[in-house]
Order: structure tokens, then sequence, then C-alpha cells
């Protein structure tokens, strides 16, 4: 009995030794390095912040793996290194030309809003180095004039134009042909109109009355043209605070006419900041800020349940945000793609082989926002099918299933 | 300039620093970079980008601290520049320029001087209106004007059917410039260009000073009353002087334009004409001297910040930058009230005298 | 010589006219101005009409207007304060302006008793506060540069409102927050119906505040010592350090009302907003545009100041696009700089003498 409890301490302690050798893989590669660029101050702080937390996060996550594996087996390990660009458009494209000439990044996760996306969009087009932006403009991925994806710039971050045709359709369903749309004065907000425009006229919805307002506004005179026009629903395009100030200005003063927003409100401070004025509002929102309702089914689910909890727990408590959840996806396609890369090469082909593996090799990726596939073709890969209607009840985001549409 | 004077050698010192530096960028002997002998400080992007604001500040110290006149909408003249530059390259079919002009290599060229010389006949209009205000009343029409044009810029010129501007994300890919068929480009080459740009301005600025112009001008900063009263025309000098600023800002715009090959209106607005202002005082106003050396100590202390100071501490997040900035801009100028280059008699400006 | 006071900055800004003309420009000008006034009132009413505006509407914007523009009163008075006895214009106001709400919020939620005594221990917890900090602010950073000239103290006051911005950005993150409105006790306020107008609660509040701060002010610089000793410091600085007044005693004091003044604007708007730590750069802005329409130096110039481009701006919003909203109110000022040098008061407010 004794010798043979010895020998199975030996062959236990063998094992102990030699597995990890087994395990692990044989060889270490190069380290890679992603360029990571967020409004961390500035106006753009309240969506640059979350992205900031996230990066943070993945890191953490980075050093407690050791890395990534890539499919080759040959282990990296990953440094994110993390910049400010104070949501100024020329800062931006300066710490993008540092972070590629002087810290040889492989992959930029850069541009919080989309001014700085734009200013940085030449720069990695010109050093040919793959960049992922966290801001939604469709100019950023596509030419405006040729129409053509840019090869090198990527984005995970679903457009004004897929947010409006959710609410085309719920508008549609609900029988309102009629609406009046205010929205902030930012890219943001003239976009969020800009695509009204285009997906409402698709479906005979008419803008009855259009116009913006001021970010920091208290006071809002285009009420008094809302209440004029006659219009039943009141879509407003705009992001916390100003969501929030506006929301409080219509439900009061024009009554029981239907509030939707748009898919920047998507945001607990909506709730926070506009309380029971937020009751009852409707929007098309990324599937994270309501993960814990989706299906046991939607692969989605699971994605967002993990990320919301290491997110909580770095932030001490901060509550999701989409912004959160574009980082992620953003760094997570910069992951997979380093992945796909053979050790060995030099920096120029290790950015190009990045380049083509986002193009080709992210395929049913699943993130916070949905199921995304990139092609050539398509740098971003969102299927609209993936917003969801949420509405506000008893102080919380929730699902508004196609049968409650009324 | 003349031959002998301590500006000659100065100029001559800061012409051998910016061929040394090019030289080293374009060249890389034995690997040496500008970048890693300064521990990644100094790199080819900040040099430009401090070249062309000195072209800015050149203009700015000529009025504010010789003519004693504030400007606190000097950003707007930079992107009015910036802005023709961009538009009228990227956007000549919209404007029905035929394609064989635009493409051409000399169009860019063509308008940036012809930019730099409309904005120098609107900027001498508007002056000769509002250069009658003094103090802190013209800093507000300035203010205002400033604020006026990034409006106009943010809004699409007020024809969203164009979309000339781009609205709130401005233009992307403005063309590279060239020289026939020599590009002027990577940025070590653009570098040459920018610098013999500001370089030519700080000539053109201390030709100014040392001319009976830049006498008269002292002159009205002394006393408009007592300027005239020696046969200054006054109101004249003030409008061609806001005028050579204006052009000078606009040229400046142009050469950022085709450096960052993307313009936003964000970058004109109200923030950068006071970060214009905190840059001249920073330098010395009263110096053309001060230009180059404001710009470059602003430049640096922000990217010793961002690239050395924030890193080195792991507690330490991109937050504190602004407050470190903020205390160090007051350090300074309770320390240095004149500027880094203080001229030996200082001259009040702005609501003193 | 270095800090200066009312007789020679009122001296300074007067359009430099030549006597034999000066009657024939006086009527020059105000024929423009007759015609710019009827061409801008033309222009809303036509505007108006196109989009079926009536009575009921143009006075709902009237009442929006009167709101905002109490507030951009309350900031411009800061200005006043500070200009009055310092010199400078004091940037930083706006800074004040965010503290107060912001300060206040982080108090109320940390209070426990009945909503309105949190309330009212927590608002004059954070104006104490906000004062205690704008007088620590002069003394620690324009008191030692007394020295230096304007433009160099302005430019501190603009490093201090960075650094106070960076402070908040860390101290309460870029979320917004809100206070409750005074009558609800809630977030959503109540509406008042007056006939087709809909006024909210939270207006009265700002309406009853600014006048009763105004009041205060009064009584203080006509009833008080030290209210009378800083008037002297602001009518001739020297004048009234030879009479044994503490000059630089009496500034530090001005900076902490103008902080005062600038916390109780931002508190008593902020239920109708939602504070952020960036909200000071917008309102100081507009309260130094509303000081300067009124002659800066002027207390009632102040207050019409505010008004008036809180009433432009929301009428102008109104009846046509919002996005060039702060175009006019810029047009605006740069007339009414033209037309009245002096500021809209000149000659009937303290500060026309």
């Amino acid at each position: 009995m004794r010798t043979r409890g010895i020998k199975a301490a030996i062959l236990a302690a063998t094992l102990l030794v030699t597995v990890p050798l087994w395990a692990g893989p044989a060889r270490v590669g190069t380290p890679y390095k992603i360029g990571f660029i967020a409004s961390i101050t500035g106006p753009g702080a309240s969506l640059g912040k979350p992205e900031r937390d996230v990066a943070r996060l993945m890191q953490e996550r980075l050093n407690r793996e050791g890395g990534i594996v890539g499919t080759d087996g040959v282990r990296h390990e990953v440094q994110i290194l993390i910049n400010d660009d104070q949501s100024r458009a020329d800062t931006a494209a300066s710490l993008a030309r540092r972070l590629i000439e002087q810290e040889q990044v492989h992959v930029l996760v850069a541009g919080t809003l989309s001014g700085p996306s734009l200013a940085m969009v030449p720069i990695a087009t010109e050093l040919r180095t793959p960049m992922i932006s966290m801001a939604s403009a469709r100019a950023i991925i596509e030419d405006p004039e040729t129409k053509r994806m840019r090869p090198w710039i990527f984005k995970p971050v679903p457009e004004n134009l897929h947010s409006a045709a959710k609410q085309a359709e719920y508008l549609k369903a609900i029988g309102i042909t009629g609406v009046c749309h205010l929205y902030e004065n930012t890219a943001y907000g003239k976009d969020t109109f800009e695509s009204a425009k285009v997906e409402f006229g698709k479906v005979g919805i008419r803008i009855l009355y259009g116009d913006s307002f001021d970010r920091f506004a208290t006071e809002f005179p285009q009420v008094t043209r809302v209440r004029a026009s006659g219009c039943k629903a009141v879509v407003i395009g705009s992001i916390p605070p100003a969501a929030a100030v506006i929301n409080v200005a219509v439900a009061g003063r024009v009554g029981l006419r239907k509030i939707v927003h748009g898919h920047g409100a998507c945001s607990p401070d909506l709730i926070r900041t506009a309380g029971a004025a937020a009751e009852g509002t409707v929007m098309p929102c990324g599937k994270i800020l309501v993960a814990d309702q989706l299906p046991a089914t939607d692969p989605v689910r699971r994605v967002n349940l993990e990320l919301i909890q290491e997110y909580t727990r770095i932030t001490g408590g901060d509550p999701i945000s989409t912004f959160a959840g574009h980082a992620y996806d953003a760094l997570q396609w910069a992951l997979l793609a380093l992945r796909e890369v053979p050790d060995g090469l030099p920096l120029a082909r290790v950015r190009e082989a990045v380049r083509e593996a986002l193009e080709g090799k992210i395929k049913n990726y699943v993130g916070t926002h949905g199921v995304m596939t990139l092609s050539p073709e398509d740098h971003l890969g969102f299927n609209p099918k993936d917003f969801v209607i949420v509405t506000v009840r008893g102080g919380r985001f929730v699902i508004l299933p196609r049968e409650q549409w009324k | 300039m003349r031959k002998g004077s301590p500006d000659t050698w100065a100029f001559a010192g800061a012409v051998g620093v910016v061929l040394l530096l090019g030289w080293l960028e374009l060249r890389r002997p034995g690997g040496v970079s500008i970048a890693r002998i300064s521990g990644g400080l100094l790199t080819i992007d900040l040099l430009i980008r401090a070249g062309i604001f000195t072209i800015i500040l050149v203009g700015l110290n000529l009025l504010m601290g010789y003519a004693g006149q504030v400007s606190l909408g000097q950003a707007a003249f930079y992107g009015m520049g910036a802005y023709f530059s961009a538009i009228l390259t990227v956007k000549a079919a919209v404007l029905g320029i035929s394609p064989a002009v635009a493409r051409a290599w000399w169009w860019p060229w063509f308008v940036m001087g012809g930019a730099a010389v409309l904005v120098g006949v609107f900027s001498f209009l508007i002056g000769w209106v509002i250069l009658r205000l003094r103090g802190h009343y013209l800093a507000m029409a300035t203010l205002g004007l400033g604020i006026m044009v990034y409006i106009v810029l943010r809004e699409n010129l007020g024809i969203p059917q164009l979309n000339l501007t781009g609205g709130f994300d401005g233009i992307v890919d403005i063309p590279r410039l060239h020289l026939g068929a020599f590009a002027l480009w990577p940025e070590s080459r653009y570098y040459f260009l920018v610098w013999a740009v500001a370089l030519a301005t700080i000539v053109l600025g201390l030709n100014v000073v040392h001319s009976p112009v830049g006498r008269a001008l002292r002159a009205i900063h002394g006393s408009e009353a007592a300027a005239e009263s020696v046969g200054i025309v006054v109101p004249l000098l003030k409008a061609q002087i806001f005028a050579l600023s204006a052009s000078l800002a606009s040229l400046a715009g142009s050469l950022y334009a085709h450096f960052q090959a993307a313009v936003v209106p964000d970058t004109f607005g109200f923030v950068p004409s006071l970060e214009l202002v905190v840059m001249s005082a920073i330098g010395g106003m009263a110096s053309i001297w001060g230009a180059p050396l404001g710009v470059l100590a602003v430049l640096l202390i922000q990217e010793l910040l961002r690239t050395h100071v924030l890193g080195l501490i792991p507690a330490v997040t991109a937050e504190m930058e602004p407050v470190i900035f903020g205390a160090l801009l007051v350090l300074i100028m309770m320390f240095w009230p004149g500027g880094l280059v203080s001229s030996r008699r200082r001259r009040p400006v702005w609501g003193e005298r | 010589m270095s800090e200066q006071g009312l007789q020679t900055t009122t001296g300074d800004r007067g359009i430099l006219l030549r006597p034999t003309r000066a009657s024939l420009q006086r009527f020059g000008r105000q024929a423009a101005l007759v015609a710019v006034i009827v061409l801008v009132g033309l222009f809303l009413v036509g505007m108006g009409h196109r989009v079926g505006y009536g009575a009921a509407d143009y006075l709902q914007l009237l009442v929006d207007g009167l709101q905002i523009g109490a507030v951009y009163a309350l900031v411009a008075l800061g200005f006043v304060v500070v200009y009055r006895v310092t010199g400078v214009i004091n940037f930083a106001q706006g800074a004040f302006v965010m503290l107060g709400p912001m300060l206040t919020i982080t108090l109320f939620g940390s209070l426990s008793g009945s909503p309105v005594f949190r309330l009212v221990v927590s608002a004059l917890g954070a104006v104490l506060f906000v004062a205690a900090v704008g007088m620590a602010i002069h003394r620690l950073t324009l008191h030692p540069a007394r020295k230096a000239s304007a433009l160099t103290r302005i430019i501190i006051t603009v490093g201090v409102y960075i650094s106070v911005q960076g402070i908040a950005l860390i101290a309460w993150g870029p979320r917004p927050y809100v206070l409750p409105a005074f009558t609800t006790l809630q977030m959503v306020d109540r509406l008042v119906e007056v006939g087709s107008i809909i006024i909210q609660a939270q207006t009265f509040w700002i309406w009853g505040v600014a006048v009763a701060m105004l009041v205060l002010l009064a009584l203080f610089f006509e009833r008080t010592v030290v209210g009378k000793a800083m008037r002297a410091c602001a009518v001739n600085r020297i004048a009234a350090q030879l009479m044994g007044i503490r000059v630089d005693r009496m500034a530090t004091l001005a900076f902490g009302l103008a902080a005062v003044l600038g916390a109780v604007a931002g508190i008593v708007l902020s239920p109708a907003t939602r504070p952020t730590y960036d909200m000071g750069l917008e309102l100081g802005l507009k309260g130094f545009v509303a000081a300067i329409m009124g002659g800066l130096v002027s207390f009632p110039g102040a207050v019409v100041g505010g008004i008036a481009l809180g009433i432009l701006e929301s009428l102008w919003g109104g009846v046509t696009l919002a996005g060039f909203k702060d175009l006019f109110a810029f047009l605006m000022l740069i007339l009414s700089l033209l037309f009245w040098p002096q500021g809209i008061l000149a000659g009937k407010g303290e500060g026309g003498s």
C-alpha cells in the first residue's frame, strides 16, 4: 500500500512538472502591440471612459491568460497601449502617427468619436496599418465619393441607418405616418436626422417637423413647433444628458405622444437623468443593454453577461454601456485577427496579415451587439435584425417583443 | 534684418537646426532618427505641427505684441485656409471645376495662394470695421467672429444640399502636395516645405518689425491719437496688419489640410483660438522669436505629459493631463509673465496702458 | 501702472472720432442702428410667419429666453465684479458655474433628512465652498502675479479653468447628474400653464433667485462698508489705497463674490438641465458675452446684456434652424459692440461715468 502510494506520488509529481510543458506551446513568439486611442477627456469622455475601462479589462484578461496563442500554436504576449485624444481630431491624428511609427503597433483600435476617427483614416491607410474604429459614421469605413470600402479600416459599431430602419419598422407597425424629429446639434444627432429621412421615407413615414437643439439647451422653443405640427410621435436623436433633458421637456409639454429615441440613448444614464419622463419611451438598442433578458439560446447572452460581470468589477460598479460593448468587439476583432498571423513575419507583413484576417477570418463572430461576419465588401458585418426594440418600464430597460408593439 | 544683428545670428541658428533635424530624419545615418535620440519626444509629426503653428503665431505676435490688437478668433482664419484647400481639391467636381485642372499638380498651390489672398481681403474689410474697437471689446468681437466662422463651417455654409464642408464630419482624403512629379511626401519631405514657409514668415516678421511700419505699429500701441498726429493712418495700418496675420493663418491652414489629409470644424473653434493666444503669451508676444519658442514649449509639454510622465506612474491616468497642463500654464505665466522671450521694454497689451 | 481701475478703461474704448465729423457720424450710426433693428425684427416676424407662429408662440419663446437670460445675467455679474476690482476677465468663472451644482448634488446625496432640508443645506454648503475656492484661486495664482499684464493674468485664469475642469472630471466622471427640481423635489418638474404658455416651475425659482441676488448685491455695494470700499477700488485703485483700503483683500473678496454668483447661477439652473463636468465652458462664454454687451463695468448693463442675449437666442432658435443660434447671438454681439461701444446702458449705469 505504502509503496503504491509513493509511486503514485512520484507519478503525480512527474506529471505536474511535465504536463505544463506539453500543454504550453513550444515557442513564445514576438509580442504584439495594440494601439488604443479613445476620447477619455473632452466632450466625448462619457463614451471614451467606458471604452478605456474595457481596454484595461482586456489587458488584465490577457495578462492572466499569458497573451494569445496563434493558430500556429505560438504564444504571443499582447500589450494594449492606451491613449487619450482629448476628443480632438488633430491630437488623434498625431497619436495615430506616433503609435504606428514610434511604437510600431501591429493594429490600431482607435477613435471614440467620428471626427477623430476620420482624421486617423488617411494616416492608417497611408502607413498601411489596420485600424478598428469605435465610432459610428459610415464614412469611416466607406469612401463617401466612390462608395468603396476603405481597405485598412473596420468598425464593429452599428450605424444610424440601421437604427432608423428599426425605428421605421416599429412606427409603421403601430400605425404612425407622420413624426417630428428633434436631434442634438452634434455629429451623432445630425446623422440620426439624415438617416431618418432616408429610412422613414422608404416606408412612407413623413417627417412633419425636424430641427436640432443645442447640447446644453435648457429651454426648447422647438417644442412649440412640435405642438403646432400635429405629429403623433416624436423621434429624438440624442445622447444623455441632452437626450434626458429634451425627453423631459417633450414628455411634459406635448402630452401623450409616443417618444422614440435613437440607439445613442441606450444608456442607463437616460433612466437615471430623465426619471419618470423616460417611462414608456421606445428605442432600438444593441443586445448588450438587455443581455439578462435574452433567451438562453441566444449566443450573445453569455458573452455579454461575462463582460458585464468583469466590467462592473473593474469600474467599481459602473453600469454597462453600449460604448463599452463597441470597445470590447473592436479589441476582440484585433485579437482574433492577430491569432491568425503566422509567427516571425516582419512588422509590415504582420499588419497586412492582420488586415487580411479581419476581412477573411471574422466569420459569425459572437459579439456584444450580435453575430457579425466581415468580408472585403463589408467592414462592419452588422445585421440590423440584431437590434432589439426596448422600452423603459419600472425604471429599467425591457425588451419589447413584436407582439407588444402598439 | 541687418547684417550681424542678433536676429541674423538667431536666424542662421534656426536654419541650421531645421536643416540638421530634417537631414537626420531624411537620411537616418546609422538608423539614428530624431525620435530615437530624443527618447521618443521629438517626432517629425510634432516638428511639422510646430512649423504650422509658428506661421500663425508670427502673424498673431505682430498683431498682438506689436500693434497691441488682441485677436481671440485667429483659428477662424486658420480654418478658412484649411477648408478652402480641402473643398477646392476634394470637392472640385461638385463646384464644376474640370478634373483636368483639379488634378493638376499646381492646383493645390494655386488654391493655397488664392485662399491666403481672399482671407486677407476678407479680414481687411472686417478689420476696417471692428478694429475701431479696443481692448476687451476688440477681443470680444474677434471671438464672436471666430465662433461665427466655425458655425458656418460646421453648418455646411448654410447649403446642406451641396455638403461642401461635410458638416461635423469634415472632409477626408485631401491630396498631398506635389512639385511637378515630385511628391512632397512622406512627412520628412513635407517637413522641409512647412519649415521653409515658417522661416520665411519669421524673416517677414523681423523685417516688418525693423521697418518704418514696425515703428508705426509701436506708435499705435503707445497712443493712437499721437500716432495719428504724426501722420500715421491708424485704421488703415491696423487693418493691414490684421489682414497680414489672417493671410498667414490661412496659409498655415492650407498646409495643415494637406498634412493631416482630413479637416473637421472642431479644430478651428473657440478653444483652439484661445490656445493660440496661450502659445503666444508663453513664448512672449512682443517678439518674433517668441512664436516658435512658445509653440515648441506648449507642444513639448503636452507631448512630455502624454508620452512620458503619465505612462510612468501607473495610478495616474489620462484624466490627469488637463489638470497638470492647466497648473503648468498658471505657473509659467506666474514666473515668466512676459513669456519666455521677454522684450526689454514691457509693452502692456489688452486693457492696459 | 500694473492693475488699473475703471476710469482709464472706460476712456479706452471709445470710437476714435474726428470732432468735426462727430455729429455727422453719430447721425449715421443712429440711422444704421434703426435700420438694423427694423431688419432683424422683420426677419424674425417673417420667418415666424412662415412656420405659422401666433402671438402666443412668440410669448413662449420670450419666456424661454428670459429663463436662460436670467442665468446668463448672474454669470455676467460675476465677470463684472471681478473686472471692476482687478481689471481681469476671469475665464475661471465657468468653473464656479459648474462646481456649484456638482457639489450640491454630491452633498445632497450624502445628507440625510427631509429633502427640503438636504437641498437647502447642500446648496448653501456648496455656495460657501465655491466662494472659498474662488478666494483661494485669487490668493494662490492672481495675487502673486498682480504685477503682470492684464493678458498674462487672463491667461492664468484660463489655466485655472483647465485644471479645475480636469479635477472635476476625475472627481465626478463624465456622466451627467441630476439635481431635483426645487418645487417638486423630484427629477421631473411641475409645469405651469398660463393661457397657452407653458412654464417650468423651476423658471420661477430662477427669476426669484436672480432678483434676490440683485437686491443683495445692491445692498452690499450701497449699504456695507466693505461694499463701498470695493466700489472705491473699482473707481480708482490708487486713491482707494491712499484711503487705507486693502486693495488686494478687496480683489480676493471680489473673486469670492464672483464665485458665489456663478455657483448660485449653476445651482438654480441645474434642475432644468443635467449637470456635467464640462458645463462651465458654454455658460461661462455666454456670461462673458452678456457682460461685454453690458459694458463690462456696469451691473445693470450685465443684467440687460444677459437677458437680451437669452431672448435673442430663443427667438432666433424658435423661428429658424437652431444650429445657427449662436451665429446670430454673436452677430448681434458684434453689432451691439459697434453701436454701443460703451455697453448697452452707456451713461446710465454706474460704469458709464
